[in-house]
């Protein structure tokens, strides 16, 4: 049952993915609905099923090594060609390194007779993001990307749903396969699949930040492969499961340390976050698709994998440093952007700096804050991804000024975007449950929890200023706006979803994260829930008393406001108003009116990109190299 | 039972003492200015009497930030008298402050949103020092409840002095006085007109005035804190704390956003940092 179930899950998409190309443009909506449908079932069958571990032996393994072998060679060749064709020499000479090293590989590593494919709750919960987030998203570019191609004068659309259906059949694969070869094709499948997404453009840049991705994930592909032989030759592992059962092994910590720099290329962590910036230039889904409930996953997840690997070695520490390292410096970049985009980008590479850090600390509730981090993240992100995208079409920017007074002229756009935004930063919703789980576990360590806690303070900073911007409400026209099933179902769904995972947060909890917490280092983390409380040994998060007195809030907010009858009026602008134009000029000295015009502070000077970025790369780097150091000694 | 009576007398004490704390910081300010200042309960008919204006809006919508802002402060009053976890009362409260920031930039008033701004700034100086002023406390006690606090038998204040200092400070920023009250301020010498709360008036502003009532409550009882092992020293550092915000709104003139941001980020976190280490590193525990 578990094993058709696994079969379904990695074939499915591929077969949407055929029908797109093999059907018109005119079926994809039906086509997105039923896809996102099946995605909902096949997922939702998996967790079902149950855990476990499925065997592939025999005449089906062969069969399937075959395949892996071809689409290996097909990938490798068709990089060549591109990188070749477009002359760009640093993705030639990698693809290169690659190759040789897949060769090497091929020849020299000891045949094993059978793959697996791992289930667990760690899987399970990447599999119901994959499948259900990513679906969503799709449908929500069906209602999209007409409008986006009308703009630029493309007509990609069935390389464009190919490629996005490919890509979760790809990593659904990838959540599930245990046997690091085939792990390995997954990770360089999505790796093809982004580089032709993000290039979806085919203008410069995008070709250009098509091929920076494709080469710094390169890097970490490298590093895998390198990983894989290590593992395969000096202690005779094929399978990841099999790493944790290693850890007390020296020799073991040099492989982990490669395939987590290989989890930090695809998770686009510092040195590596120029990619994830660069991938902004791609269609709104793109990025939604890439950043919130796949491709970056994938990297965190292989270092949640191997969490019983380093925990509690100074190998674990280095993480734990790096990635909240990762989360305070983006935290402070994300602060001086105006790109709604980059602001999402950088948060983004933060908060996934945030799950890098708890799983380095290895502690218990550590572990359990990252792999819920991952989930409530990847659901908050998503929708915050969507909606700046339908914003964008609705006032043709993606400046954050330009989206002043947008609760006027999209109500239900902007309540669902500050849902998001409000979700990324207070309680009592899951994103801030768990960086106070991470911040109550990383109290051990005293640079992580510093870290910590100047980057929430930078996260606060730069949401509030956004939240507070869109809110608020300018006397400019109305604009009408239509609301299009396909965009605001998906929507309304992930902002259903936030608001249903925050209230059932300990049901998920019990569920999934603390039997995988007990895999991982068997034991449970110390935390027990009553009464709507998430209690560990240290403090207790009552997020049920918020909910209640929010709920409170709400009725108090009704129940008065008809005690007194708002009785509107204009701004007060000193006695100098206008209020025949638009009621926000000021009358200046020579009796003619001026517009006023307020903006939010960047602080471009202390947090800009060209203040900060050459020491975020000189810190990381460092710290990466003092990671691999403490591997080898 | 006694949780039910604590939250009762929260509601009810709450707001008298500050509407009372209000009325002292006003008849000490005027004197201090050599005025002979408005009656004790003046703060009280302020509220009566806005209560009974109308409500007049700019924006259908931004008496609703007022009630989150007011609720929430009072719930982490709530959660404060109850000693529950300091760090999720860190974070309750900032849902009231992002209310109250939220709500001056919905009406649209180019002023609101300056004054706005410049509070989100606020945040950004006083939130880690308030979260490190929670790790101190689990340092301390191994704990995050304030309720492990109850075991210690020497005050907090003798480990941590210098955030202490720091929480000084994080009071006059809170507090929005001088030199700290660029986003809205007390006083009538504004050239913000009154920043965030520009649109606000009648019913919505009494709403604010009464969230501030609890809200200094709320910042005193942070204070208590520091000696919570014998009440009457406790409510004596309280009231030191809230003299020495009077006397420096007094004796200072408000100062750029950027001079507080660089002053919280340098000196105050530095040293609350350097509190932080020494606790670390000697290993002391106070239960």
């Amino acid at each position: 049952m578990l094993g058709t179930t696994v079969m379904l899950l990695i074939i499915a998409p591929i077969i949407f993915s055929l029908l797109f190309v093999a059907l018109p443009k005119s079926l994809y909506k039906v086509l997105a609905w039923a896809f996102f449908l099946v995605g909902v079932a096949t997922s939702v069958m998996l967790v079902l099923d149950g855990t476990g571990k499925v065997e592939v032996t025999g005449s089906n393994f062969a069969t399937f090594e075959s395949i892996v072998l071809i689409l290996e060679v097909l990938i490798i060749l068709y990089i060549f060609y591109v990188s070749a064709k477009h002359k760009n020499w640093p993705t030639l000479a990698l693809i290169a390194i690659s190759t040789f090293l897949t060769a090497y590989s091929y020849m020299n590593i000891a045949k094993v007779e059978s793959a697996f494919f791992n289930i667990d709750q760690l899987s399970q919960v990447m599999i119901l993001i994959v499948n259900i987030i990513g679906t969503a998203i799709i449908l929500f570019a069906t209602g999209y990307m007409d409008q986006y191609e009308e703009h630029r004068h493309l007509n990609r659309q069935k390389t464009f749903y190919f490629t996005m259906s490919f890509f979760l059949a790809a990593m659904n694969g990838l959540v599930m396969a245990d046997t690091l070869g085939w792990l390995f094709l997954f990770w360089e499948i999505t790796t093809l699949c982004s580089f032709v997404l993000i290039s979806y453009n085919q203008d410069e840049e995008g070709i250009n930040n098509g091929f920076r991705a494709l080469a710094l994930n390169l890097v970490g592909g490298i590093a895998f492969s390198v990983a894989i032989i290590l593992f395969s030759t000096n202690l005779n592992i094929a399978n990841l499961s099999e790493v944790g059962a290693n850890s007390k092994a020296t020799a073991v910590i040099l492989p982990v340390a490669l395939l987590c720099i290989a989890g930090f290329a695809k998770s686009a962590q510092m040195p590596f976050q120029s990619w994830l910036l660069g991938a902004m230039v791609a269609p709104t889904p793109v990025s939604a698709l890439l950043h919130s409930s796949t491709m970056v996953n994938a990297g965190v997840y292989i270092i949640v994998k191997l969490v019983p690997a380093f925990a509690n070695t100074p190998l674990g520490t280095a993480i734990a440093i790096y990635g909240s390292f990762t989360f305070i410096m983006c935290s402070a970049l994300a602060l001086s952007q105006r790109n709604a985009k980059r602001v999402l980008a950088y948060s983004t590479i933060a908060n996934l700096g945030l799950i890098i850090g708890s799983a380095g600390i290895g502690s218990p509730l550590a572990v359990a804050a990252a792999i819920m981090l991952i989930l409530f993240h990847a659901i908050s992100k998503a929708l915050l991804f969507l909606c700046t995208g339908e914003i964008e079409h609705t006032i043709g920017s993606r400046d954050i000024e330009d989206m002043s007074g947008l609760i006027k002229k999209a109500p239900l756009l902007t309540m669902l975007a500050s849902l998001g935004m409000i979700s990324m930063l207070l309680p009592p919703f899951g994103v801030l449950l768990t960086k106070w789980v991470s911040m109550e576990a990383a109290s051990s360590n005293p640079i992580v929890t510093i870290f910590l806690v100047l980057g929430s303070a930078l996260t606060t900073v730069y949401y509030v200023k956004w939240l507070g911007t869109i809110l608020s409400s300018t006397m400019d026209k109305n604009i009408t706006h239509h609301l299009k099933p396909e965009t605001y179902f998906p929507l309304s769904f992930l902002g259903l979803c936030i608001v249903v995972t925050s209230i059932f947060v300990f049901t998920i909890y019990n569920y999934f994260i603390q039997p995988q917490v007990e895999t991982l280092l068997n034991i449970a983390p110390a935390v027990s829930g009553q009464a709507g409380q998430f209690t560990s040994e240290i403090g207790a998060f009552a997020y049920a008393a918020i909910f209640v007195v929010l709920a409170l809030a709400i009725l108090i907010y009704f129940a008065t406001k008809n005690m007194f009858t708002p009785r509107p009026a204009g701004y007060y602008m000193c006695g100098e108003n206008n209020l025949e134009k638009d009621k926000l000029m000021f009358r200046n000295g020579l009796c003619s009116y001026d517009k006023s015009s307020v903006s939010n502070i960047y602080l471009q000077d202390t947090f800009g990109e060209n203040k900060l970025t050459t020491l975020g790369y000189a810190i990381s780097i460092l710290l990466i190299i003092a990671a691999l150091a403490g591997g080898v000694i | 039972m006694n949780a039910i009576l604590t939250i009762i007398l929260v509601l009810i004490g709450a707001p008298i003492l500050g509407c009372l704390l209000a009325g002292i910081d006003r008849k000490i300010t005027s004197r201090l200015q050599g005025r002979v200042g408005p009656p004790l309960l003046q703060p009280y008919y302020d509220v009566r009497k806005l209560l009974e204006k109308d409500n007049m809006v700019v924006n259908r919508s931004q008496n609703f930030y007022v009630v989150i802002y007011v609720v929430f402060v009072i719930l982490s009053l709530i959660m404060l008298a109850l000693k529950a976890d300091i760090l999720m009362i860190v974070f309750v409260y900032t849902i009231s402050s992002v209310a109250l920031i939220v709500g001056g930039m919905s009406t649209g008033s180019p002023y609101a949103r300056i004054g706005s701004s410049r509070e989100i700034m606020a945040i950004l100086s006083y939130e880690p020092i308030l979260i490190l002023y929670a790790l101190s406390i689990y340092l301390l006690t191994g704990s995050f409840n304030l309720s492990a606090l109850d075991k210690a038998s020497t005050p907090l204040l003798m480990y941590t002095p210098l955030i202490f200092i720091s929480m000084l400070f994080v009071m006059n920023i809170k507090f929005k006085k001088s030199p700290f009250d660029y986003s809205t301020s007390h006083h009538a010498h504004q050239e913000l007109v009154k920043g965030m709360f520009t649109e606000y008036s009648g019913p919505g502003m009494a709403g604010i005035e009464i969230g501030h009532f609890f809200e200094y409550v709320f910042l005193l009882g942070l204070m208590f804190v520091f000696w919570n092992i014998n009440i009457v020293i406790g409510l004596l550092i309280a009231l030191i704390a809230f003299l020495f915000v009077i006397i420096m709104d007094n004796i200072t003139a408000r100062v750029y956003w950027q001079w507080m941001l660089k002053v919280s980020w340098t000196v105050l976190l530095i040293i609350s940092v350097v509190n932080i280490v020494f606790l670390y590193v000697t290993q002391i525990k106070m239960v």
